[in-house]
């Protein structure tokens, strides 16, 4: 059997986080329908929203499986998790408006696979394997559905492979421009890294939920501010510009929390100027 | 308890019934594969209808591949940076990944000159980067950090027969990259980049055929989509292979002299069957539903 390292003492149990994230991703997922209801793309930042909240659940899940030692390190966790995650995703798209709840169902059925498989026949015997990875697999594909809804407005596979470009007016039809070819890999590598650096920051005698949980969605937002940049390729400039607004207002307020949390929970800290002040010459 | 006392869970046993369950799991992920190939030729009808069970096998060979060629490479982890355990300092999953990407890039490039020149190419590239990496790794063990080679797990060298003891220091597993640590991980780095472009190859081939008739589009605008999708489930495949190595080997091993590699037949069926699950979901994104 292994050893459990750390224990989560105090703090909100790990079901709230999950239920809290779960809901709150798929809600936020499906407010970028707005999309075609109102035949605009201005709700694409749902899809932001959509990937801090996944984050923020996922990063709690990677402290639950990485508390036991795995002896592989904590990015291998980010890594499966959105390795399976692609995966799901990406087929769940051709399911249309049930896009979420389909990467949902099958990313579960990915992640219940995958654990089976390394807890029996890696023997890898740790009680929270099974849930953790099926969570995580959950986790990397809604938070990919998510960025592609933050950068094309659409979370279907015809809006993640069709792309146009506007030319003085014309409206290209441009494969080439789209989520899938530009968008999905950059997507991969910016979900995976923000998953995994919260725990790995934070992980230690002094871990505390909440500066971990605020640095999760302090990744989150600052991952959103890229996703949101590269948005102004694939959807209107007037609801790119929504997003990155938004995400820098998150990440801005977020950063600031983060600081002072940091603040609050090391024994001591100096405001080490990066140009010192010379006084007196 | 510390982390370092707490020693990786999964013992050098095998499990098995869960062998046999992976085993028939691989066998009815197959079964569904087998069911589901004819249908593919809605989009694609001029494909042998096998065609798509075919891809699932190579994607299946791609991921055993890989799953297996990840016990040659020396991963030493955190006590490697330190100079206390041989390896390259580094997690399993990243260099896996590191090694595996790049024979994928090296074997996307020569995709278009057919199946053995692609897969040799990718090998060829998986393992000149951790060769590279390997001797990198010794440069700055032996002359930046001062540490000769030598290994904690064997006497002698196995291939070049030179002792161990004298040269390890006491209180550590040894330090550096053997000789047999160098092989192994360029062993590694061929069977994973052969591994990954295999995956990609089978993918590619099989979007080319049939996503031009899905999306109503020439073939010509479906290539970079197909390219980009082959691309990310190589990926994809790659990174949960490599993971689930990393759970099998729990933290270092050596190369292959060391006693975790022995551990591989768990490591053959673990990727079996998680790149036929991946991979069949993989092939049903061109299956009409």
């Amino acid at each position: 059997m292994s050893v459990k390292v750390e224990v989560i003492e105090g703090g909100v149990p790990h079901n709230n986080i999950l239920a809290a994230g779960l809901v709150s991703t798929l809600v936020c997922l499906y407010l970028t329908y707005l999309n075609v209801l109102t035949s605009t793309q201005m709700f694409s930042f749902f899809g932001g929203l959509a990937v801090v909240a996944a984050l923020v659940w996922g990063s709690h899940t990677i402290k639950v499986l990485c508390s036991y030692g795995i002896g592989t390190g904590v990015p291998s966790a980010g890594m499966i998790a959105f390795g399976s995650g692609v995966i799901a995703m990406l087929l769940a798209t051709k399911f249309g408006m049930l896009a979420p709840v389909v990467a949902l169902v099958l990313a579960v059925v990915i992640g219940l696979i995958l654990g089976y498989v390394s807890n029996n026949i890696l023997n890898m015997k740790i009680p929270a394997m099974v849930q953790a990875l099926t969570e995580m697999a959950v986790v990397g594909a809604l938070s990919l559905m998510g960025f592609a809804a933050l950068m094309t407005g659409s979370f279907t596979f015809a809006g993640l492979t069709n792309g146009s470009t506007s030319v003085m007016g014309m409206i290209l039809a441009n494969h080439e421009m789209s989520f899938m070819v530009g968008g999905l890999a950059v997507a991969f590598l910016l979900g995976a890294l923000a998953i995994q650096h919260p725990f790995n920051a934070t992980l230690g005698p002094g871990w505390k939920q909440d500066r971990m949980l605020m640095l999760a969605a302090e990744c989150g937002f600052l991952s959103m501010v890229v996703a949101a940049i590269m948005s102004f390729a694939l959807i209107s400039t007037g609801s790119a510009l929504i997003s990155l607004i938004i995400a820098i207002i998150g990440w801005a307020y977020t950063y600031q929390q983060y600081m002072e949390l940091s603040k609050r929970d090391a024994a001591a800290w100096l405001n080490a100027k990066p140009i010192p002040d010379v006084e007196g010459h | 308890m510390s982390a370092v006392a707490a020693k990786p869970a999964a013992g050098g046993a095998m499990n098995p019934t869960a062998m046999a369950v992976g085993i028939v799991m691989l066998l009815i992920l197959v079964g569904i594969g087998y069911m589901v190939s004819p249908m593919v030729l809605t989009y694609a009808p001029a494909i042998s209808p096998t065609f798509a069970l075919m891809a699932l096998l190579g994607v299946i060979i791609g991921g055993v591949l890989i799953g297996f060629g990840t016990h040659f490479v020396p991963v030493g982890g955190a006590p490697a940076a330190m100079g206390q355990a041989p390896g390259i300092a580094t997690g399993v999953a990243m260099l896996a990944a590191g090694a595996g990407l790049a024979g994928l890039f090296g074997g996307a490039w020569a995709a278009e000159l057919g199946m053995v020149i692609a897969v040799v190419t990718g090998g060829v590239g998986g393992g000149l980067m951790m060769a590279i990496t390997c001797m990198m790794v010794n440069f700055v063990y032996v002359f930046g950090m001062g540490i000769p080679s030598a290994s904690g797990k064997v006497a002698n060298d196995p291939i070049t027969g030179d002792s161990q003891a004298e040269y390890k220091s006491q209180g550590t597993e040894g330090h550096g990259l053997p000789f047999i640590s160098f092989v192994g991980g360029v062993i590694g780095g061929i069977l994973g980049g052969a591994g990954g472009t295999l995956i990609y190859l089978e993918l590619l081939s099989l979007y080319e055929e049939t996503l031009p008739g899905m999306m109503q589009i020439t073939p010509a605008q479906a290539m970079p989509i197909a390219v980009s999708a082959a691309g990310m489930f190589a990926v994809g495949l790659f990174l949960v292979n490599a993971v689930l190595t990393a759970y099998n080997i729990t933290g270092t091993i050596e190369g292959p002299h060391d006693p975790k590699f022995k551990r591989w037949p768990r490591a053959i069926v673990a990727s079996a069957v998680a790149s036929a699950l991946c991979g069949l979901v993989a092939i049903l994104i061109v299956v009409p539903l």
